[in-house]
């Protein structure tokens, strides 16, 4: 429920304040959001195996977030900035689609 | 809600851990672990006829204020912390879309070049608009220049005929003439003073509280003379504005109508040549009914 009225909220914030983000956070911002989003689809599906937790949400959100960016970071540093955000989207990707599946699963089970 | 084999296994745990940490709610940590698990069972087993027991059980037992405090506590904590993450990803979300949009470093090279060519017409169609508008500026400032010079000469001319019309007062260098004598001076002889001064280039004349203008005339009357209607009675006095030498001599050149005054009415004439000379009387403008000027154009 939170989750929603902060996903509403934070998007309505967005489309009315128009901001723009500086130059030095343009390539983590996207890789950020991608893994945020995993760490949503992954939430959803502990909640549909009943092992959902609040604490474990926020930490695999915030880690998610962190280390995605870290790793854009790194690549940055090491100069496969692209190819290593690539890497990171595909992986963020595939565990997107893994956790949909199992959420799929329980919703046509029952 | 039937159960699978597999999925019902957790619940088992679930339930068994809870029954036994309900009973040593105490520790905080464990509290809100508890806590935690809490939703997820509760709305698991709203059916399953077993579970309410639990429920009443357990209910009391969170009832301790400590309990019931640090597990709200955390409750709203972590619901709040959850809003603003989920928050800040819609905002991200969105950020990112919006900057995706504005951001050519997604475009392919077609879409650039394609991109390059459209503003590249749009930058010679502005151009040429440009062109225009600037040929329409210069003309509007010129036609501008030739109305205000316009307004300048009306302004001068409306001033010189002011002036010229008796419209309005007038100042400058001139003289003045003081006729005093006992006899009955002819309005013709007046009046040729008039001309006389007239002739030297008087610019303003004025005679007594009269301004002389074109159409001014003097006629004789019992008492005196009357100019323009007005009675007028000696000493007659001309202020007239023009150069002060020439007005000067116009009136006392040998054989001129200054000599004829004296000779002929005995009258004493002085003439007094003034650096400013103000003449303040003016006369009604003339409204024209017949005349019309002619214009150029038609």
């Amino acid at each position: 429920m939170a989750a929603i009225i902060g996903l509403i909220c934070g998007v309505a914030i967005g489309l009315f304040v128009h901001p723009s983000i500086p130059v030095e956070l343009q390539p983590y911002l996207p890789i950020m959001v991608v893994a945020a989003i995993d760490a949503l689809i992954g939430a959803a599906r502990s909640y549909f195996e009943r092992s959902y937790s609040n604490k474990a949400f926020i930490f695999s959100f915030l880690s998610n977030v962190l280390l995605a960016a870290l790793l854009v970071f790194l690549g940055n540093e090491l100069g496969v900035g692209t190819q290593l955000s690539t890497a990171v989207l595909v992986v963020l990707g595939i565990r997107i689609f893994s956790n949909a599946t199992a959420i799929r699963r329980f919703i046509f089970r029952n | 809600m039937s159960q699978q084999p597999g999925h019902s296994a957790p619940h088992g745990q679930h339930s068994s851990h809870r029954r036994v940490r309900t009973v040593r709610t105490v520790r905080p940590g464990q509290a809100r672990e508890q806590d935690d698990r809490h939703d997820g069972i509760d709305t698991d087993n709203l059916e399953t006829g077993s579970f309410p027991a639990i429920r009443a059980d357990q209910k009391p037992q969170t009832g301790t204020k400590r309990g019931l405090s640090r597990a709200g506590l955390s409750e709203i904590f972590s619901g709040v912390l959850i809003a603003l993450l989920c928050a800040g990803l819609g905002f991200g979300f969105v950020v990112q879309q919006r900057s995706v949009q504005s951001n050519y470093s997604a475009l392919s090279e077609n879409e650039l070049v394609r991109l390059l060519d459209e503003t590249n017409r749009q930058i010679t169609q502005l151009e040429s608009q440009r062109t225009t508008l600037s040929r329409q500026l210069t003309s509007i400032q010129k036609s501008a220049d030739k109305q205000r010079q316009i307004q300048r000469v009306a302004k001068k001319n409306e001033e010189a005929s002011g002036i010229l019309s008796g419209r309005l007062p007038a100042q400058g260098k001139g003289v003045r003439v003081t006729i005093t004598g006992k006899k009955h001076i002819n309005a013709a002889t007046l009046f040729n003073l008039i001309e006389e001064l007239r002739n030297a280039g008087a610019e303003v004349i004025q005679f007594n509280s009269v301004r002389v203008v074109t159409s001014t005339y003097i006629v004789d009357i019992p008492t005196g003379v009357s100019c323009d209607g007005t009675a007028l009675k000696q000493p007659y006095t001309f202020l007239a504005i023009g150069d002060p030498d020439a007005l000067a001599n116009a009136i006392s050149i040998a054989g001129g109508v200054g000599s004829t005054l004296r000779v002929q009415y005995d009258a004493k004439v002085s003439v007094q040549k003034k650096d400013k000379i103000v003449i303040s009387a003016t006369a009604p403008v003339h409204a024209y009914s017949y005349a019309t000027p002619v214009r150029e154009d038609q």
